[in-house]
């Protein structure tokens, strides 16, 4: 199904969605210069243009920062367990960057292997993804060397093209999709172009192969010593999922919660003995891109990333996957001698 | 009747072992009468009472707290309270800028003799709480509360700045300079500007990596401390002016030898930064070798205050909202941190889990208690470089946070950290002639 709409309609439409209780999502520009994905007020706040993409990612819309998970007492007797509110009411996330709603799929994975994450699931089961395809790229955008691209349908429950002149084609994708702009279509002849995307900067299987052999490399430390250890590329990242849980409390009552955890911390892999399995910064960037392009694809058949690049934007000291993997496909047309490749 | 007759005030006594318990003792053994609404806590000094007490006592529900000590003079452990009072001047100011109500933090120096004194304050204390109300003020995002800055609704302007486009000009002297020490074996590596970002030269015929422009924000001391830079031997290092500043603190607090490097200091008019605005060390002033010209330090101008002027001319409530809208989107990537020179703690107090000191949930509480934690163990510390706000990915104007404390330091006791080598830490040190007008 295809249809026509016009961006005041567009907005008409989220506003429909939030007077529905629906809680609605999307880019809105939190002061100048700053576009993040956050809850919508109003339309009127949904930023439609004049950005790259926001800074951060729509993981948090079915994989919050905190989540509780369980409240707890202390009585004379012992623990008594009390359950938390469980996520209701649907949500919409409006206007995500196809790189945003292929993440979700792939999050879906890690989230049902061995055990099967209710609240991660339930939030997903509300959320509607409606993605508008890019029509700019920048630097740090790298969507095409991880197979997807500026109009790529994954994860998109829905997906609107610019038409020019404040229209946009509505392809709806899904039955969710469908149920969410319903009748609100005129059935249209008009097709948009599918906009350019950024060139493709490295080859995915060769950086796989060279992770998986290159795990003692020089290559590492020498590429990485610039790394401050922030976690500011895993937690802007879609597709970077850990976390770590916490009791919080006083004597008497307290919660279990879950918040995010990067693998960039020193904490991270901590052991209580005090050993620490990736005692520096350079094992720990290798872990990353190692756990992207080379655990996770060997587990779940593809690569723990959809090439957003807001590692890139977000570094503090201009690293970032890509710096890294296009330094990886440099090497890997050397003749074998990764350590002299800078 | 209404709810307002039926609140009692709930308030928090943190006082020392040694003068004020002994005068709240005094009172009970005294008959004195007074309210049954303070709680206390007994600790060994006023100079050991955690700044972070105070805002756990709120969160937990105090209306009020109180902080009571031995009398100037009078410290049990000679200067405890010396150095609580210097704390102290400093964190009401970080507590004003947050929007905490400073009509419910009250200090006073009591005595073992003092009981009487004791009773008026608990009294008084209490009344005036009662007057205030319950503190339902605290973290929240009140709808009364306008931003002092104003926020576009939706936005024509770009996200964000565009991923740099790395130049390279008048980097000639630089890349020489670099060069030769690396050719004489003055140094074992070049800490500077390249490309993409900070790089490590080690080899002289690599010096071509280094640039000079106007992407070259990070203040490259923050690595000094770091083990794998260390490891690569003996650096030079390159330093603005700003950046400078990071050495002299550094130095002053042991952490670093200056004969065991080089700093290759180069001029900067501007970065095009808000810190640049108002910036007046445009020459290095202590690198062993400077590079490029310029006339002289342009004068120190009250420029520097406007954007905290701005805030500060909102009513308490209206801060805290500010800052609970922008805490909330904190998510404790502690890039602040990290890009922090000053912070090179091998384990950061937010990191102690047995037991939990700071939360570490990026909840209203979690992320109130890191950042108060974050500014205020840089009192008289922060150089001011803006790296925290430049490194957070959510946008959180963490600058506004330094620059009270700067301006408290200045204001109550003409320091600016980094820019005289001789002057002693401002916290850690006290005088006996430090002034306030807030303890009674």
């Amino acid at each position: 199904m295809s249809g026509t709409i016009s961006r005041q309609a567009l907005r008409e439409l989220v506003s429909e969605w939030i007077g529905q209780g629906k809680r609605v999502a999307g880019p809105r520009q939190v002061k100048p210069g700053c576009v993040l994905y956050a809850p919508l007020e109003s339309s009127a706040q949904l930023a439609l243009e004049g950005f790259i993409r926001p800074a951060n990612s729509v993981k948090e819309f079915v994989f919050p920062k905190h989540e509780e998970l369980y409240g707890y007492r202390i009585t004379g007797n012992g623990i008594e367990l009390t359950e938390v509110e469980q996520p209701a009411g649907e949500q919409v996330l409006m206007a995500a960057r196809p790189c945003d709603a292929a993440s979700l799929p792939i999050l879906d994975h890690v989230f049902n292997w061995d055990y099967k994450d209710e609240l991660y699931n339930r939030r997903r089961q509300l959320t509607t993804v409606v993605t508008l395809a890019c029509a700019a790229h920048d630097d740090a955008c790298f969507c095409t060397s991880v197979g997807l691209g500026p109009a790529a349908e994954r994860g998109s429950d829905a997906m609107l093209l610019e038409l020019g002149g404040g229209e946009y084609e509505v392809r709806c994708l899904t039955d969710k999709g469908k149920a969410l702009f319903d009748s609100r279509l005129p059935a249209s002849e008009r097709v948009a172009s599918i906009p350019s995307g950024p060139e493709k900067r490295f080859d995915a299987e060769a950086v796989q192969s060279f992770v998986k052999e290159h795990f003692d490399s020089p290559f590492w430390p020498l590429q990485t010593l610039a790394c401050l250890g922030c976690g500011a590329c895993a937690y802007t990242c879609p597709t970077c999922h850990c976390f770590d849980i916490v009791d919080e409390g006083n004597i008497e009552r307290g919660v279990r919660a879950r918040n995010w955890d990067s693998c960039q911390f020193t904490m991270f892999t901590l052991h209580a003995s005090g050993h620490n399995p990736r005692p520096n910064q350079p094992a720990r960037q290798r872990q990353r891109i190692d756990h992207k392009f080379h655990v996770y694809p060997e587990k779940f058949g593809e690569i723990l990333c959809t090439g957003c690049g807001n590692c890139a934007r977000n570094c503090p000291v201009g690293m970032g996957v890509l710096r890294v993997l296009a330094e990886i496909d440099h090497a890997q047309h050397l003749p074998a001698r990764p350590d002299e490749s800078r | 009747m209404s709810e307002r007759v039926e609140f009692e005030p709930k308030m928090v006594a943190f006082v020392c072992n040694w003068c004020t318990y002994l005068g709240a003792d005094l009172a009970g053994t005294t008959r004195l009468e007074y309210p049954p609404n303070v709680r206390i806590i007994r600790l060994p000094c006023t100079g050991r009472i955690d700044f972070n007490l105070i805002i756990k006592a709120f969160e937990i529900g105090a209306d009020s707290v109180l902080v009571s000590g031995c009398h100037p003079g009078d410290c049990h452990y000679t200067s405890g309270n010396y150095h609580a009072r210097r704390r102290w001047i400093l964190f009401r100011e970080l507590l004003q800028t947050l929007g905490f109500d400073l009509e419910r933090i009250h200090f006073t120096w009591i005595s073992a003799a003092e009981g009487h004194k004791w009773q008026q304050v608990v009294k008084e204390i209490t009344e005036k709480t009662r007057k205030l109300g319950p503190y339902t003020d605290l973290y929240q995002i009140s709808g009364n509360s306008a931003s002092p800055f104003p926020l576009p609704i939706r936005g024509g302007g770009s996200n964000t700045v565009p991923l740099p486009t790395w130049g390279g000009e008048g980097v000639g002297a630089l890349r020489e300079t670099c060069r030769r020490l690396l050719a004489e074996e003055k140094v074992k590596v070049v800490i500077g500007y390249g490309k993409r970002g900070p790089v490590f030269v080690t080899r002289p015929e690599d010096v071509e990596q280094l640039v000079w422009n106007s992407q070259c924000l990070t203040n490259l001391t923050v690595y000094l401390k770091r083990k794998e830079i260390r490891a690569l031997g003996r650096p030079a290092i390159v330093v603005k002016g700003c950046d400078e500043r990071a050495l002299v603190v550094l130095e002053k607090e042991s952490q670093i030898d200056r004969k065991e490097m080089r700093v290759i200091g180069v001029v900067c008019e501007t970065m095009g930064q808000a810190k640049c605005a108002t910036c007046d060390v445009h020459i290095p002033r202590f690198a062993d070798e400077v590079i490029g010209e310029v006339d002289k330090h342009p004068a120190l101008t009250g420029e520097r205050w406007k954007s905290l002027e701005a805030l500060l001319a909102l009513p308490p409530a209206g801060r805290m909202a500010y800052w609970a809208r922008e805490f909330e989107r904190c998510v404790r990537c502690y890039a602040c941190r990290q890009a922090c020179p000053m912070c090179y703690c091998e384990r950061c107090l937010v990191e102690k889990n047995r037991p939990t000191v700071i939360e570490p949930s990026p909840t209203a509480k979690g992320n109130f208690a890191w950042h108060i934690l974050r500014a205020f163990h840089l009192a008289g510390r922060c150089v001011g470089c803006d790296e925290c706000t430049r490194a957070c990915p959510a946008g959180i104007d963490l600058r506004l946070l330094n620059l009270c404390l700067a301006k408290a330091a200045e204001e109550h006791f003409a320091y600016r950290a980094g820019m005289d080598p001789k002057a002693e830490p401002l916290i850690g040190t006290y005088s006996l002639q430090d002034k306030e007008n807030f303890i009674r």
